[in-house]
């Protein structure tokens, strides 16, 4: 009879490219403060659209960072991806390019929209110069598995890949799926989410959600929960988690920074945001079945937190539903205020954000969130210091895609 | 009539604009038999190399250009193509 523990999946490594930092050291001291950084849009060409606000990632130098090869095949949701994926790698001291695993390594990413800034490049060529002037990267750029596709052939991973396109909440789904793959016998995946929405066609196709905050006052426009919600503000960029089997992490030496415990997801339709009460309550509750976690374990909640009146009402409720009694005293949060949606990419830095916590021992504020109309323990100006094991994450998608995600404390508390 | 003819530091430059990959044209020149896929340049990359020249020059070329493994047979059959003006 076999005594052999069922393979885990732990974070090894944590990569972020984020609009308040390109380092996960970085972005965890601008969200432990509780820094806010939204600001006016200065990306080219994108002045004279009705969305003025949005989380921009600034001071990135791709050419500084990826291959030029690789830098004209590619839109910028995949420069930020590659980016975070490479920042990932070191962090969890993943060589690229071992001889002795190609098959051991496999990348996933979730993408919302693909590469609309190359997209449109090409487009204009089109129809500005004719078909002969199209380049042929258009073919793979713009496209929603550009990213995995990229991080793969750059690092020589040739484990199992994917891409999931199920919505904002794909970004959880991801971190599942790679889980399930580190759970079925892969080394390790690459996994995250990483997204770059901000030029002139991604805008105007944004323009059209009813949930899109167009207020101008960059402190106003995005805060979920008070009586002021008035939609979500967009963001770029994302993270790119190492997901590793646990025995393989030991072996190697390397630090166990959380374990990836339990997921749920559900649709519950586009903009149905009274819906999404009941999506999302069942979500957490088979997150927390195949954690094997009770609801009075969940020690924080990071919150969808997507601004708008009825959907704020429903995630407040659906986290009562779940988790019961103990909704009343969990302190919630939703870092993201401070740097915008950033799509698929949001419930990852959100998951990255969950981490850092537990290990810092402190649960982060809500920046720009004052006077909340729910019945939340929210946290808000001031980060607040609590012993953090197990961390619930929270994502929905305006399309109407549910998840949540358990996660829980890796045990080296050296770091 | 089109006389001019592709040259290892034309190829080089448009390596560099269409492909992203730096190479020096004397390098090129002394090894043209290594392939394009050992320089960085995969098929995408060369068939956007085609496509410039499509352009720059006002033919179409063979649908092979874009299949050569090498610089040398590469250019072998792009300035063949041009001086023939298929």
């Amino acid at each position: 009879m076999s005594t052999e523990r069922p393979r885990r999946a732990v974070v090894t490594g944590i990569g972020v490219i984020a609009p308040n930092g390109l380092r996960a050291d970085a972005y965890w001291k601008s969200v432990r403060e509780g820094l806010g950084v939204l600001d006016r849009i200065t990306r080219e060409g994108c002045q004279d659209l009705p969305l003025k606000v949005a989380g921009e990632v600034r001071g990135f130098d791709a050419s500084a960072l990826i291959e030029e090869r690789f830098l004209v095949q590619t839109d910028r949701f995949s420069h930020y991806a590659m980016a975070a994926a490479q920042l990932a790698l070191d962090d969890a001291g993943v060589a690229r390019e071992n001889p002795d695993e190609p098959f051991e390594i496999g990348v996933v990413t979730a993408a919302g929209s693909g590469g609309g800034e190359f997209g449109q490049r090409e487009l204009q060529k089109l129809w500005g110069q004719g078909s002969k002037f199209v380049g042929p990267y258009q073919s793979i750029a713009w496209f929603y598995a550009a990213s995995t596709g990229q991080i793969s052939i750059r690092s020589g991973f040739k484990g199992p890949c994917g891409v999931v396109a199920s919505d904002e909440a794909g970004g959880l789904d991801g971190i599942a799926h790679a889980a399930r793959a580190v759970r079925r016998g892969t080394g390790a995946v690459i996994v995250g989410a990483a997204e770059a929405p901000l030029a002139p066609y991604s805008m105007v196709c944004q323009l059209g959600y009813p949930e899109l905050s167009t207020v101008e006052d960059p402190d106003r426009a995005y805060r979920p929960f008070t009586a002021g919600a008035c939609g979500f503000v967009p963001a770029e960029g994302g993270a790119m988690l190492v997901v590793e089997d646990e025995s393989r992490a030991r072996h190697r030496g390397a630090a166990v920074r959380a374990v990836v415990a339990g997921h749920g997801a559900t649709f519950t339709g586009a903009s149905r945001w009274e819906e999404s009460r009941e999506g999302l309550a069942r979500a957490i509750r088979v997150a927390l079945d195949e954690a094997e976690c009770a609801p009075e374990e969940i020690d924080v909640v990071f919150a969808d937190a997507l601004g708008v009146p009825e959907a704020d009402r429903a995630e407040a409720l659906a986290i009562a539903d779940a988790l019961g009694a103990h909704a009343a005293r969990v302190p919630v949060t939703a870092p993201k205020t401070g740097i915008g949606r950033a799509y698929c990419g949001a419930p990852v830095l959100d998951t990255a954000a969950a981490v850092l916590a537990m290990e810092h021992g402190v649960v982060p504020p809500t920046p720009n969130v004052f006077d909340i109309c729910h019945d939340l323990d929210l946290v808000m100006s001031r980060a607040r210091p609590a012993e953090l094991r197990t961390a619930l994450v929270l994502s929905r998608g305006l399309m109407g895609s549910n998840a949540a995600l358990v996660v829980r404390r890796g045990d080296d508390t050296t770091r | 009539m089109i006389t001019t003819a592709l040259t290892f530091d034309e190829l080089a430059a448009l390596m560099k604009q269409a492909a992203g990959v730096t190479v020096d044209a004397r390098e090129l020149e002394k090894a043209p038999d290594a392939p394009f896929a050992t320089l960085g340049v995969d098929s995408l990359g060369l068939l956007g190399i085609v496509g410039e020249l499509e352009n720059r020059y006002g033919v179409a070329l063979p649908t092979d250009a874009e299949r050569c493994k090498t610089p040398a047979e590469f250019l072998g059959m792009v300035n063949s193509a041009l001086k023939t003006g298929v």
